[in-house]
């Protein structure tokens, strides 16, 4: 998807796990995507660069859809569809 | 996955739980096997209290400084948390635990389940697609 594309999704889940190190992203997406019903997509905000890698692979391994990554000033955001 | 925790300094007990964070994520179950200086670091009184550390002695409060401006969590909270999200059962050593004056699973910090013996330890370990020592 898009940068375009991903900022006009609306998700049905923020995360906002800026401030946190690894694995703090990791564990609040692993503890969010358990209240949310498959096809809804969640957004995790983080500032830690090793998350970049981390959740898109976690969110491929565990049957979700890893849709994008749009960078913001001093974070980014993940955008995943829950499988 | 089934983890060896054999060290009471608080620096590898907090990759233990960086490392248990992963795991539960990943949804694997857990099985900790908390040996000698673990327990000593698992014994009510310590836990949280814990202050030593493995390697380089003179960067310890560099460590601290850094892990509480990155708001690390501790290592308790770590195993805490990991306990909360996913299954992970920690089991004390009964030897370790009676060298450290600790019979009964009441002697050890709440995350701990139960007292086993080695036998349990090595068939964990074999039957786990992950093994660590730590």
């Amino acid at each position: 998807m898009t940068t375009e594309e991903l900022k006009n999704l609306n998700a049905d889940k923020v995360v906002d796990a800026r401030g946190t190190a690894c694995p703090g992203p990791l564990l609040a997406a692993k503890k969010a995507i358990g209240e949310m019903s498959t096809g809804e997509v969640m957004q995790i905000l983080s500032s830690d660069e090793g998350t970049k890698r981390d959740i898109p692979k976690w969110a491929q391994k565990k049957g979700h859809e890893y849709l994008g990554t749009v960078e913001e000033s001093g974070y980014f955001i993940i955008y995943m569809k829950k499988g | 996955m089934t983890m060896a925790l054999c060290t009471g300094s608080f620096d590898k007990l907090i990759v233990a739980g960086i490392i248990l964070s992963g795991a539960v994520a990943e949804d694997m179950d857990v099985e900790i096997y908390v040996l000698l200086y673990g327990a000593y670091a698992f014994k009510k009184e310590n836990g949280e209290n814990i202050d030593t550390v493995s390697e380089y002695p003179e960067l310890k409060e560099k460590l601290k400084t850094s892990l509480k401006e990155m708001k690390i969590p501790t290592w308790v909270e770590f195993l805490s948390t990991a306990k909360e999200l996913g299954n992970v059962k920690i089991y004390i050593c009964g030897t370790a635990g009676k060298i450290w004056g600790g019979e009964k699973v009441s002697d050890f910090i709440d995350l701990a389940d139960d007292i086993c013996g080695i036998g349990e330890y090595v068939d964990s370990a074999q039957n786990a697609d992950v093994h660590m020592l730590i």
